[in-house]
């Protein structure tokens, strides 16, 4: 785990969180497990490839989804709407380019997929990578950073 | 693909702009921003064969491109559009923001680059940069 690189996406996500959506950003106790946390219902997943490669996840319930995805498209939206799924993948997409740009340009080459959203009830993610785990509390509910990110063998 | 239009332009007047971007709300927010400029969509594409096509099709005045996409990325995209067209006006608007990137950009012959989130001013004052002058910009707009 390259653990230098985790305060970045953690800083990037809380400061575009009180940039896009307004709200403070406060990181509970960062954890780290065997695998990605499960049970959110929504997931935007992002690939990381480079010098290191891994992944990061944000997981939500539809209900934090939904509401952080309001705030973003300036009106209400019924539950998980194809618009609603766009804005939280941006979102996350949005907070890991900031954090990829950072380590770039501190010399570490990193590059990242477009993101990936898939929704539904106890989804989870069964790739057993160990992960460092930020809950993130907002004023709409609680986003989870699931981050894994290693050096190539 | 969105239905197309285009602006009447004037010397001044509005616009005609293509917004590439895979990103569905993306592409939603710069069209409100570009109305709010009182700017013309003329169309939107999510990919960057598409981009090539719309370009080619209907010759844009400005092209909004991001970098991260599936399939044919950004700045590629832009390398192609503006070998075939060296008077392409790009401006990349991308979360990917790193030294040597904006310079990828650039050397393909975007004009401008901005870092998302982008705000009504950031993006007024790129375009109204890119439409006055003929050189290329080597810095962010």
């Amino acid at each position: 785990m390259r653990l230098e690189f985790v305060k970045t996406f953690i800083d990037s996500t809380t400061h575009l969180f009180q940039e896009v959506v307004c709200s403070d950003a406060e990181v509970a106790s960062i954890k780290m497990r065997p695998s990605p946390v499960a049970g959110g219902e929504v997931m935007a997943i992002i690939g990381l490839m480079g010098d290191a490669q891994g992944r990061v996840i944000f997981d939500m319930d539809s209900l934090t989804a939904t509401r952080i995805a309001e705030c973003m498209i300036g009106e209400p939206s019924e539950g998980l709407t194809p618009m609603v799924r766009s804005a939280i993948a941006e979102l996350a997409s949005m907070a890991t380019g900031r954090a990829i740009s950072e380590i770039n340009n501190g010399g570490v080459t990193l590059k990242m997929s477009p993101p990936t959203v898939i929704s539904g009830a106890n989804i989870s993610y069964d790739h057993c990578l160990e992960t460092l785990v930020a809950p993130i509390t907002t004023a709409y509910g609680e986003v989870r950073v699931n981050i894994t990110i290693q050096d190539l063998k | 693909m969105v239905n197309e239009k285009r602006a009447s332009v004037g010397a001044k007047g509005p616009l005609n702009c293509l917004i590439v971007d895979d990103s569905a709300f993306a592409r939603f927010r710069l069209r409100r921003l570009m109305d709010s400029l009182d700017h013309c969509v003329a169309s939107e594409a999510a990919n960057g064969n598409e981009a090539i096509s719309a370009y080619n099709r209907l010759k844009p005045d400005i092209v909004l491109m991001d970098i991260v996409m599936p399939g044919l990325e950004g700045v590629e995209t832009v390398r192609r559009i503006c070998e075939a067209d060296p008077q392409a006006r790009v401006i990349m608007i991308s979360s990917v923001s790193y030294r040597d990137k904006i310079e990828e950009a650039l050397a393909a012959g975007a004009k401008c680059f901005i870092p998302k989130p982008v705000t009504t001013e950031e993006l007024k004052r790129a375009i109204d940069k890119v439409m006055d002058k003929d050189e290329m910009l080597d810095v962010r707009c």
